[in-house]
């Protein structure tokens, strides 16, 4: 049963909603702070850029983001209010480096209809109140006393009731707020009142202005010497004061983004709708106003939010496209534009579909997301993991390890590649022409297997085998010392570095040898009681050539012992437990803190926190990588090492903000690796998978990955072809002389991303959806998409099509189409058939052979009784309906009847934005209040009416505006490690850009999760004070209920991120070790 | 245009000194600040900063406010008013007499 769910992010948000600048940190330091909804984002302004700081979540949706300075204050405090009414005053504690909560309320109020233009924000610029506009016809006072404290708020009655923007005036005695407004006649006003604070009311303001732009919606308050505000129309822009007014006209535009460049408000930038930026200026001599004056200085993303930052440096947020940093420069470029971006920063928003496909048949899942809007839509490919670019391949069969060499110590770049077999060892080296080519090194053996082989001091390389260490000039390549093993022991592994050679030969022997100039010397030599599995002695201290410590992984008593060099006195040994052997070990560091890395026999890898100084090992834990053994090395990216785990399931081992993170990488096996720098193939990798060598460039490292198809169009829906290998797209472009849209099925090559072949739809007609699927008795692989006729005139969309399509010589060939009475929202392949739902009814056709070879589609049967069916997912013969506003209903196919009947429906008005099938028995459905919730089929209830209910079993705020779920995963699923089950997961994509997983698990794991969750909200608090409880209670205008059979896996997850200390208070009131707890958090981060 | 476009504020000139614009070409940047989660007790305002709405009801408070101006006695305003004028010419003079 799917009744208890796990919620979690994949991708947070990445829609930019808010920014402002300000000196938050420090009074010296200059921040910009963003918003992402639910998320904000401290940056610090640096010579190097932006450099972040801190990701804070909020238990909300933010509604409005200003940083203020209260009096007699150095530095300014960051207000945020919700959208679900509370506020919280946060101050920076540069000490501690925590948000400090100044002040916290509750805004709402019993009665008042919520705004429905949004709701306002602002801070009176001289720190005496703060106003909000939550409610029709109120205004919200939140006064300051003179100590910067707040008080208790009150409303004032407002008479505007179609307020479309409040701003407060600057140089008023008296806080003054500016109202613009629209009449019962749609006119637009700007009016202005003194608010009075002892009085609790409006006094009329200084000035008035009315009959301005119908498409009036932004006011700019201007700073003093000049004072009064700028209003923003669709075709003027005025300034207005009490002593001025000044228009100008402006080319037809929507404008809702503002940031103003000067203190003395005499510049701003625009940005409207096409993502046009602009230079207003307010042309002034002294402190009268004589002109404005407007300039189009470039394009940008569509923005969202404007702040200047510094020195000529705009941040540009964005809800459509990526976020920008933007350079304004003095003169134009070759294109006329002033602008230069610097940066950009992804965005997925609004993800309008997804769909999950393995492109590369691994096993893994990759999501393509229609992202972005109007000229900044895409495609993205999100994927979890790091991807290797394979640049050349070699077949090669049975290769047993793989080094690099360095002609000489200073060479920048590598040039032998040395490959070792069962018998035999081969040195490969890049040519003249780039091409990697067979070559010798004289000194080496190459009759035998190679066990390590490394660079050495004073130009000298090293090879180990089995029965000798043998020293070469890396100049003449000749023989310079060799150390021979013992008569009758042979070398079993070995490892070395640039001065060091390590080897243990049968019997428990561990020789220790260094390397000097010309000259082998063996310095100790011990005997263990058993024998020796794995060693390591890679340099992590200060000396980059030369290691004090040796890791030591033992057989029999399946430990890893810490030895001394070159005294090789034992430090500390460590019992792994079990049976397995340690196959691999690693001494390594990762930002700046040293690591023992140790991989078993059955896919297992141990990590410990290493003393250097004594050995000592702590912070222990285990996690599984694969299920075959594991041979680890390091590699550097971009001046990082990371880790290597070739195994069954390679993975990238790398430390994010001081905490080990493992990455999948997308190749299926890989049994050895070693990095490869050269100059044609820079930063690559050698890697030797099943009879194969290929050499590749690595991805940054990070865990998802998303890579950006720009359309400069508006992709709507997409749907993959696997027989095909396309992808069908729907989307739209605006046309560029008149006020009308495009719309166009588009083909894609699902390798390249190009666009192979186009379908125009008609004037007027929306592409709605499109699905691949085949028939019964034609297993034909078809895309069909519906569509609807969106006539200005019509309400409803009263006449729709259903095209059909086949990828024919990488074409889209028309095969059929049918008309419809609607639009069409949604097509499924039901039984063989075709499933669509079509305004208020679901309607199923048949396809149907004609004599002469073609096909048509032929009504079979349909159903009626939706407000509007628009979302429709199918499983066997049930058919679940999402309605726009009457929540979620079961219908059933019965194949004798032909007929299509509804089984049981949910009788909350909730309006759906998505809909999917858990189970047999429960559906999850997400509607436009942000929440998620589940329902259950009764069919075992005593009654009929009973029966017909779907009974409404989890409630959960998610917070987000889900447009989209899919059953799928991001990563390659291997079964549970204790109970073997896969855990079935659902993918949901998010107007604001999220990815998340909604996660069924099994009751008894729930259970242990729910009481995780309990402990953990009474350690990690809420930012702002705010609550937990509240912030994930399902929550629309008729109810607010506790969530129930949904777990917070954000905040589950942020378990692993505690200090140990913290994490042992959890523990202790868990009653579970921490350990225990570790492995079971950390099973769930695998879930994404 | 020049004049429009020069003289961007500066708050401290070091600051983006050293960028350089990153390639056009490339893949959008992720920036990936740490995330923060607070255990400290400081996530809880101090006593008198949880902020409520006054419970009176905007309509109540409007009729007290009118009653109560009422409710003052008649003459006393009527005075009140009458004595404005002089009031008001008098407090120069006062003011004058303070310096």
């Amino acid at each position: 049963m799917s009744v208890w769910n796990y919620v979690v992010t994949a991708h947070k948000p990445t829609n930019v909603t808010h920014s402002c600048v300000g000196n938050f940190t420090a009074p010296n330091q200059l921040n910009l702070i963003i918003a992402k909804c639910t998320r904000i984002e401290i940056h610090l302004l640096t010579p190097h850029g932006l450099q972040p700081m801190l990701d804070v979540p909020i238990y909300g949706r933010i509604a409005t983001l200003e940083l203020f300075r209260p009096h007699n204050e150095a530095q300014d405090f960051l207000f945020i209010a919700t959208q679900r009414y509370k506020f919280c005053v946060l101050q920076w504690d540069a000490e501690s480096s925590d948000l400090i909560t100044r002040a916290v309320g509750d805004v709402s109020d019993r009665i008042g209809r919520p705004t429905d233009n949004g709701q306002i924000g602002i801070i009176d610029p001289d720190c005496r109140l703060i106003g909000l506009h939550l409610y029709d016809g109120l205004f919200k006072v939140i006064p300051f006393d003179n100590k910067g404290q707040l008080k208790e708020t009150f409303n004032i009655r407002l008479e505007e009731l179609q307020v479309l923007d409040i701003k407060f005036l600057y140089g008023c005695s008296k806080p003054t707020i500016g109202v613009l407004y629209q009449d019962n006649k749609d006119a637009r006003h700007v009016k202005t009142y003194e608010v009075s604070l002892k009085d609790k009311d409006f006094v009329e303001g200084p000035w008035s202005q009315s009959n301005l732009d119908n498409g009036a919606g932004l006011l700019i308050p201007v700073p003093l010497p000049l004072g009064g505000v700028i209003i923003i129309g669709e075709e003027t822009i005025v300034y207005c004061s009490a002593t001025a007014f000044k228009a100008i006209p402006i080319r037809p535009s929507i404008i809702r983004a503002y940031g103003r460049v000067d203190a003395d408000g005499s510049r701003y930038l625009l940005s409207d709708h096409t993502g046009l930026l602009h230079l207003l200026v307010i042309i002034h001599e002294k402190e009268r106003v004589t002109g404005l004056k407007i300039e189009n200085l470039g394009e940008t993303s569509v923005a969202s939010t404007i702040s200047y930052l510094d020195n000529a440096v705009v941040y540009v947020g964005s809800s459509y496209g990526d976020s920008q940093l933007i350079k304004l420069n003095l003169q134009p470029d070759a294109k006329g534009s002033y602008v230069e971006v610097l940066d950009k920063y992804v965005n997925l928003g609004p993800i309008t579909d997804f769909c999950v496909v393995d492109l590369e048949r691994q096993g893994q899942g990759q999501v393509v997301t229609c992202s972005g809007a109007y000229k900044d839509g895409s495609l993205r490919v999100v994927r979890n993991g790091i991807g290797i670019n394979e640049q050349a391949a070699v077949e090669l069969e049975g290769i047993k390890g793989l080094w690099s060499l360095k002609s000489s110590t200073d060479d920048p770049h590598d040039t032998f590649l040395v490959v070792s077999f069962i018998t035999e060892t081969r040195f490969l080296a890049m040519n003249m022409e780039d091409e990697l080519e067979e070559t010798e090194i004289e000194g080496f053996d190459a009759q035998t297997q190679t066990l390590y082989c490394q660079n050495a001091i004073n130009d000298q390389l090293v090879q180990v085998t089995s029965n000798a260490v043998r020293l070469v000039s890396s100049t003449s390549r000749e023989l310079l010392d060799q150390w021979n093993a013992p008569a009758g022991f042979s070398v079993n592994v070995a490892t070395a570095n640039a001065s060091q050679v390590l080897l243990a030969t049968g019997g428990g022997n561990l020789v220790y040898i260094e390397i000097r100039e010309s000259k082998l010397v063996e310095v100790k030599h011990i005997q263990l009681e058993y024998e020796i599995s794995c060693l390591d002695i890679n340099p992590i201290g200060e000396n980059s050539t030369h290691s004090s410590l040796a890791a030591v992984g033992m057989w029999t008593d399946i430990s890893v012992r810490i030895f001394s060099l070159p005294g090789l006195e034992l430090l500390k040994k460590e019992n792994l437990g079990g049976e397995i052997i340690p196959r691999s070990v690693l001494l390594c560091a990762f930002e700046g803190v040293p690591y023992l890395l140790c991989a078993l026999g059955d896919g297992h890898l141990f990590s410990f926190q290493l003393n250097i100084s004594n050995g000592a090992l702590g912070d222990r834990k285990k996690v599984s990588l694969g299920t075959q053994p594991i041979s680890l090395r390091t590699f550097s990216s971009k001046d990082t090492t990371h880790v290597f785990a070739a195994s069954d399931r390679p993975t990238v081992i790398y430390s994010s903000n001081k905490k080990l993170l493992y990455s999948n990488v997308n190749l299926k096996e890989v049994s050895h690796m070693c990095p490869f720098n050269t100059a044609a193939f820079p930063d690559s990798l050698a890697i030797a998978k099943e009879g194969e060598l290929s050499i590749g460039t690595i991805d940054d490292i990070q865990k998802l990955h998303i890579r950006t198809i720009p359309l400069g169009e508006h992709a709507r829906r997409i749907c993959h072809q696997e027989k095909t290998r396309t992808f069908a797209i729907c989307t739209l472009r605006a046309a560029s002389t008149e006020d009308m849209e495009t719309h166009f099925v588009r083909l894609l090559d699902d390798q390249s991303f190009d666009i192979i072949s186009t379908y125009a739809l008609d004037a007027y007609e929306y592409g709605c959806c499109v699905l691949s699927c085949s028939f019964a008795e034609d297993s034909n692989a078809y895309y069909c998409v519906g569509t609807a006729y969106v006539l200005p005139e019509e309400n409803e969309p009263s006449k729709g099509r259903i095209l059909i399509f086949a990828v024919e010589d990488g074409k889209l060939q028309l095969l059929a189409e049918k008309e419809t009475k609607g639009a069409v929202y949604r097509l499924n392949s039901f039984n063989g058939k075709l499933l669509a739902a079509i305004n208020q009814k679901i309607q199923l056709y048949k396809w149907v052979a004609r004599e002469d070879g073609s096909h048509e589609l032929q009504s079979e049967c349909g159903h009626h009784g939706h407000i509007l069916a628009l979302y429709v997912q199918t499983r066997g013969d049930f058919i679940v309906v999402g309605d726009l506003m009457k929540s979620i209903s079961l219908l059933v196919y019965k194949h004798e009847e032909g007929a299509i009947e509804e089984l049981a429906r949910d009788y909350n008005a909730n309006w759906m934005t998505a809909v999917e099938i858990l189970d047999d028995d429960v559906y999850l459905g997400a509607e436009n209040n942000f929440n998620l919730f589940t329902v259950r089929k009764n069919s075992d209830a005593a009654t009929d009416e009973e029966r017909g209910r779907l009974e409404v079993i989890g409630e959960f705020h998610l917070g987000e505006f889900v447009n989209c779920f899919r059953h799928g995963s991001l990563v390659m699923r291997l079964p549970d490690s204790d109970t073997g089950a896969i855990i079935p997961t659902v993918i949901f994509g998010t107007v604001n850009g999220v990815i998340g997983i909604v996660a069924s698990l099994p009751h008894d794991q729930y259970l242990f999760l729910e009481k995780l969750q309990l402990h953990l909200v009474k350690v990690i608090k809420g930012v702002g004070g705010l609550s937990h409880e509240q912030w994930r209670s399902f929550n629309n205008e008729k109810k607010t209920v506790d969530a129930r059979n949904f777990l917070d896996g954000d905040l589950i997850e942020s378990f692993l991120d505690l200090s140990r200390v913290k994490m042992e208070e959890v523990s202790k009131t868990m009653g579970v070790p921490v350990e225990e707890l570790c492995k079971r958090v950390e099973e769930l981060t695998r879930l994404h | 245009m020049g004049s429009l476009l020069g003289d961007w504020p500066s708050f401290d000139p070091h600051n983006f000194s050293q960028l350089r614009p990153a390639d056009p070409t490339a893949q959008p940047s992720k920036l990936t600040p740490v995330t923060y989660h607070p255990i400290h007790n400081r996530t809880i305002p101090p006593p008198n900063q949880v902020i409520t709405t006054e419970s009176k009801n905007i309509l109540l408070r409007q009729f007290y406010q009118k009653s109560e101006e009422q409710l003052r006695p008649k003459t006393k305003r009527a005075a009140s008013e009458s004595l404005m004028p002089e009031h008001s010419c008098k407090q120069p003079r006062g003011l004058n007499s303070d310096v």
